[in-house]
């Protein structure tokens, strides 16, 4: 009994856990430093010439731009709409209020698969031809319970009276909105801006159902994986983008701790 | 204060459901009065507040400010300003531009506003604090400046809800103090809610008591002390003892009556009450009996008993004393003059009443 207690069960669960969460996504850095084309050990040698070489393929950074394009608009819209609704999930009570709740935050988990073939289907049948433009529309319905969360938490902690002293003090409701809810929230703001951008910029099903011609990155890393002799450009590619979703992330919690130190 | 009225409430209800939160208010309140609404929490006096605010509506009646009737005057259109129980400083903002907020929409000079501002600073003491940020004020400095950012304004009402309760003790008790001078000197209409009711009395010329949703009772502090219209009020302001007695005899303003225990006392007729009837309720705050081991002189009646328990509050010890055929503990409050406690639980005392001291609080059953 007492020797069974001594053996750190937790410790090594949880160190197993994290070991087979993140192992497989450390190799893909290790081997974008592997000079050599087959993705095996051992490991050749260091290089960074697949890095260097991302530079120079047109096609990639058509993507690239795509992808941008859609994270940027996609942020917007969701960030705006997710700011409104959580404003009045929080501020108001009204009738279906948890209904709405439950929906905006029902694509979290229905699959990518059924809803992506279901847009498809959607657009086509309204005339709505694949391209950026339903990537947009379909990331931004992706993104919303993000951006939704996000905005809630930051209106949870604002004290509703800022915004009647506000309107007591003479504002108008929309003067009182930009002048006293909007830079109390803007740390949320920032925050679910960069969150829906990163669930956009990494979103692969809905993208490949929707984009048509226009791939976006993931879209695009799909279809390099085919050609082997690309496979360590695909890696770099895709570690440089690991680690850029990995700094943002990191700069939305920093603001979405600010927002709700700020407001208690 | 002038006998002109500047809010004139009639008839006022509100609804929030099947729950009644305001029940036919009115009111009316003169020019330069300092007001307070009494009540406990759920009693409709925050709701009250809130309708003269402009921030929330009301299904029947009418709410006048300076004679306009304020019905489609929404609340930033309205000539009252609001001290929030929360101060409402908005933490994006420093001292200054918080004071400042409401002066952008008055189209003044640069220089005026910085006068104003740094004027109504001055006046609740934190001149010279404008580039101070929110985060970086104290309680009451918070409260200070929710004050000056409303006064700033120069509202024609000021309405304050709980406007000290976010205080401790001895901070709000000076701040009870400095905001009734204030109010004096500018002679501003003041409407405070609270359920204090030492913050209501120490502060207002007028009281207001509410009680679920309805208005029992408005009256200058020292009569609603001496003169409350039923038990309900009595019992909120300050401490009561009460008796059950029977009206024997009318004469003028004077009702003979037989109290329990005490037996035989002449009360003067309280104005105030809402039903009179034979079987009256009366009222003895226990600070105004006499309280001896040996009979007291000078008393228009007299009961004994025996101290159950004694509390010592430093100004004063109260002693309850249970005597026969009464079923309550009857409630004496002692001054400490002499830093003594002069009875012990078990002790037989006698207790003393003047007639003055018996108030007449109405029918028993109401």
């Amino acid at each position: 009994m007492t020797a069974v207690a001594r053996i750190p069960w937790l410790l090594i669960y949880a160190t197993a856990y994290l070991i087979f969460l993140y192992l497989p996504v450390l190799l893909l850095p290790l081997f974008s430093f592997n000079d050599g084309t087959i993705v095996a050990f051992p490991i050749k040698g260091f290089t960074l010439k697949w890095y260097a070489q991302l530079g120079e393929q047109e096609t990639l950074l058509n993507a690239m731009v795509n992808s941008l394009i859609v994270g940027s608009v996609t942020a917007l819209a969701a960030t705006s709409l997710g700011l409104f609704a959580a404003r009045a999930y929080v501020r108001y009570r009204f009738a279906g209020r948890e209904l709405s709740e439950g929906l905006v935050m029902l694509p979290l988990v229905i699959p990518g698969i059924i809803v992506a073939s279901s847009m498809l289907v959607l657009f086509i049948s309204i005339g709505l031809k694949p391209s950026l433009t339903t990537v947009i529309l379909g990331h931004t319905f992706v993104a919303l319970p993000f951006a939704v969360s996000i905005m809630k938490s930051a209106f949870d902690d604002f004290d509703q009276s800022l915004e009647e002293a506000a309107y007591d003090l003479g504002e108008t409701v929309v003067g009182t909105f930009r002048r006293v809810t909007l830079p109390i929230v803007a740390p949320g703001i920032v925050s679910s801006l960069l969150v829906t951008f990163t669930v956009s910029f990494d979103e692969f099903v809905l993208a490949f159902f929707l984009s048509g011609n226009q791939p976006t990155l993931p879209v695009y890393i799909w279809s390099q994986i085919r050609f082997p002799a690309k496979l360590p450009n695909t890696l770099a590619l895709g570690s440089l983008l690991l680690m850029s979703s990995v700094i943002l992330l990191l700069i939305a919690e920093y603001f979405r701790r600010r927002s709700t130190k700020s407001t208690s | 204060m002038s006998d002109q009225n500047i809010i004139e409430i009639t008839g006022v209800e509100k609804r929030f459901g099947s729950f009644v939160a305001v029940s036919d208010l009115n009111l009316s309140l003169k020019e330069g009065e300092f007001f307070s609404l009494l009540g406990p929490s759920g009693c409709g006096k925050t709701t009250a507040l809130r309708m003269i605010a402009g921030f929330q509506d009301y299904e029947k009646g009418e709410i006048r400010i300076g004679g306009q009737l304020m019905e489609d005057i929404p609340a930033n259109k309205r000539p009252t300003n609001m001290v929030f129980q929360s101060y409402a400083i908005f933490p994006h903002l420093d001292v200054g531009d918080n004071v400042g907020f409401g002066l952008r929409k008055l189209g003044l000079s640069r220089k005026e506003m910085r006068e104003r501002v740094s004027e109504a600073l001055e006046m609740v003491e934190l001149g010279g604090l404008e580039r101070r940020k929110a985060s970086e004020l104290s309680g009451g400095q918070r409260q200070r400046v929710a004050l000056a950012r409303a006064l700033v304004m120069r509202p024609k009402v000021l309405l304050l809800d709980e406007p000290l309760s976010a205080l401790d003790k001895k901070l709000r008790e000076n701040m009870q103090l400095e905001m009734r001078r204030l109010q004096q000197k500018l002679g501003i209409t003041f409407v405070m809610v609270t359920h204090d009711q030492y913050e209501a009395m120490t502060m207002s010329d007028r009281i207001g008591v509410m009680f679920a949703g309805q208005l029992k009772q408005v009256d200058r502090p020292e009569q609603l002390y001496a003169r409350p219209c039923n038990r309900e009020v009595a019992a909120f302001i300050g401490g009561m003892n009460f008796l059950n007695a029977r009206v024997t005899g009318e004469n003028g303003d004077t009702l003979s009556v037989d109290v329990d225990g005490f037996g035989p006392l002449v009360v003067q007729k309280n104005p105030n009450v809402l039903a009179s009837g034979t079987d009256i309720l009366v009222g003895i705050r226990p600070e105004q009996l006499e309280i001896g081991a040996k009979q007291p002189d000078g008393y228009d009646a007299y009961l004994q008993g025996t101290i159950s328990d004694v509390a010592f509050y430093g100004e004063s010890v109260h002693y309850y004393v249970r005597c026969e055929g009464l079923d309550d503990a009857i409630v004496v409050a002692v001054p400490n003059y002499f830093h003594t406690v002069d009875h012990k639980p078990g002790e037989p005392v006698w207790l003393g009443v003047q007639n003055a001291s018996v108030i007449d609080l109405g029918a028993r059953e109401q």
